[in-house]
């Protein structure tokens, strides 16, 4: 069973008086252990597509299975639950709190969680992306690469299903965007997870395990 | 690290404890509002109960008195040793001073003349503080005497003084500027003695501990002793006369000055509120991409929400510490200055202020929090990604 389905979806947005089709009739499947890449054109609807997969947008048509339920009609209250057990982000801009330490921002999404503590696994995960010795450093003193490090694991303290990576290596240098890839094939095959990606670069490509191209809101 | 490790059994506090820490000067600016408000609702209510208590201290010495004379319907003229009795009974444990009043004329050595009126009593110090000389426990020789009538005639503690036909040494001078009433004239306080051919005292004074106990004796006296006859009418055996109105309007115009105190007091702690309302939304604005990201990776809506409704409320417990801290030291030098006793600041009638302050300034600032954290934590984790 794929772990995350989109069937036909449609997605529209109204800008002023204008119906804009940021997706039209997509259909979209990952299962475990896939790396998948969405390509496409700025415009294309790459990120309307990642956000539907990513649970935090909703369609106006068709249908989303998680783990073959139908979580098409749920409310943001239960989007967030789904979210917070089985999907991990990673975003370009890393997005880490400034004010808290590596092993903190990877805590960060099982933080409320007060009935289990999964400080052991955070610095377990900061281990085995090579940030063993940067355990309480903070976001700025950290390098690009690092925090991206630091990101990824946040993505994957919840145990997720699917990581969703929206330009992972969009702002490092190719050595270190290497590294990250390499990292996630990884990652991708330790703990059995889909990762969906979101890139423009060619290097990102290399890696997936297969790749999906979007043109104008439609899968090539 | 501390605070930090406790906070952590509680995130919501403990990411608002880290996100407070960020920018410190937008914290303290922030809370600097707060602390000015405190105070001055801390500070402007101290006032309050620091006049008050000059006043009624000023004031006292004539509203805690009730003053007992011969009633309407009474068959005797003055009031009767039996009937001074029954008061003492009546009254309880208060200082009860039956008296005779008399008028005379003392003249100086140099022959200028003043009229005095004369009171005879025993119990001396509770009606007179003297401002030289001495006030005695029981009158039975010499004389107190007003000390603006001493001056003007040139009297001096140890002079002799001729009333009713007997020489009496001045052993005190009475201050002159007590309570209001005594109509000007000076007074001449004799012992008992040198009126006691008479046959009733003319009035007797009670002594109370303050305004609202004299009220209230005078209300017992009049229920025993003037008993409502049957046609409706009152027979009213004692005249019993106390200053409750007096009292009453002391007590409503303090009311009123406390209130009008506060009042401005509260102004400035609602102008720090919408400061602290500017701060959280400007910070909740500023933080948007980051509230995605937690929203993003599954923290709940009450969870963003009382992460920032806690960060508002340690912005007023911050504040509301510090004015409370500035206000207690005000506090002591107004005290210190206006009753000579700075302590009194800790007494619950003043120290009250400082609690109300504080608790006004954390409940401020949760208030001026809701909307920012209603904002921020119902924003579309989509758009707030987006920045």
């Amino acid at each position: 069973m794929s772990v995350i389905a989109l069937n036909d979806v449609v997605k529209r947005y109204q800008t002023g008086h204008e119906t804009v089709e940021a997706l039209k009739d997509v259909d979209f499947r990952a299962e475990r252990g896939e790396m998948v890449t969405i390509t496409g054109p700025s415009g294309s609807g790459k990120s309307t597509l990642l956000n539907m997969i990513g649970l935090l947008d909703t369609p106006t048509e068709g249908h989303i299975r998680l783990d073959g339920r139908d979580v098409t009609d749920f409310t943001e209250d239960e989007l967030t639950e789904e979210r917070r057990s089985e999907i991990g982000f990673v975003f370009q801009d890393f997005h880490l709190l400034p004010m808290l330490t590596a092993t903190e921002n990877v805590e960060l999404p099982t933080m409320w969680d007060t009935s289990v503590d999964r400080h052991d696994r955070a610095v377990d995960l900061l281990h085995r992306v090579g940030l063993g010795d940067r355990l309480d450093h903070r976001p700025d003193q950290l390098s690009g690469g690092q925090r991206q490090r630091v990101a990824i694991a946040r993505a994957l303290i919840n145990e997720p299903d699917i990581l969703l990576a929206d330009e992972p290596t969009g702002n490092l240098d190719q050595d270190t965007g290497r590294t990250i890839l390499e990292e996630l094939t990884r990652l991708k095959e330790d703990e059995n997870i889909a990762i969906v990606s979101v890139t423009h670069d060619e290097q990102m490509v290399g890696y997936a395990d297969r790749v999906v191209q979007l043109i104008d809101g439609e899968i090539q | 690290m501390g605070i930090t490790e406790l906070l952590w059994r509680f995130p919501s506090a403990q990411m608002a404890w880290r996100n407070l820490g960020r920018n410190r000067i937008r914290t303290a600016l922030a809370s600097l509002g707060i602390v000015i408000g405190v105070i001055s609702i801390a500070s402007l209510g101290i006032t309050g109960v620091a006049i008050q208590q000059q006043a009624t201290s000023d004031l006292g010495s004539l509203t805690n008195e009730v003053t007992i004379t011969s009633g309407e319907d009474s068959t005797t003229a003055g009031v009767t040793a039996d009937q001074v009795d029954e008061v003492r009974n009546v009254a309880g444990n208060v200082d009860v001073v039956p008296q005779y009043s008399d008028a005379t004329t003392i003249s100086s050595r140099n022959g200028q003349e003043e009229n005095v009126s004369v009171i005879a009593l025993t119990q001396a110090n509770v009606l007179y503080d003297v401002s030289a000389g001495e006030s005695p426990e029981r009158l039975q020789s010499g004389v107190l005497l007003t000390d603006s009538t001493a001056n003007q005639l040139g009297i001096e503690i140890g002079d002799p003084i001729e009333y009713n036909g007997q020489m009496y040494r001045v052993r005190g001078l009475i201050e002159s500027d007590q309570g209001f009433g005594g109509g000007g004239r000076g007074q001449l306080v004799v012992p008992e003695s040198a009126l006691s051919d008479r046959d009733n005292y003319d009035s007797v004074t009670i002594v109370t501990e303050d305004g609202d106990a004299a009220t209230e004796i005078a209300a017992i006296l009049r229920d025993h002793f003037n008993e409502e006859t049957h046609n409706g009418e009152v027979d009213e055996e004692l005249s019993i006369t106390d200053y409750s109105d007096v009292q009453e309007n002391i007590n409503s115009f303090m009311n009123t000055l406390r209130l009008a105190l506060l009042g401005i007091g509260s102004i400035s702690l609602v102008v720090a509120s919408v400061a602290i309302l500017n701060v959280m939304l400007m910070s909740t604005i500023e933080r948007r991409g980051e509230i995605g990201v937690l929203r993003a990776v599954g923290i709940r809506r009450g969870e963003v929400l009382r992460m920032i409704l806690i960060e508002a409320a340690f912005l007023g417990a911050i504040g509301g510490l510090a004015g409370v801290l500035i206000s207690i030291v005000i506090g002591l030098a107004l005290f210190q200055v206006l009753a000579g006793d700075a302590v009194i600041v800790f007494e619950w009638e003043s120290a009250r202020y400082l609690v109300y302050g504080f608790l006004f300034a954390i409940g401020a600032s949760v208030v001026s929090g809701l909307y920012p954290a209603w904002k921020a934590a119902n924003d579309r984790p989509v758009e707030a990604l987006r920045g």
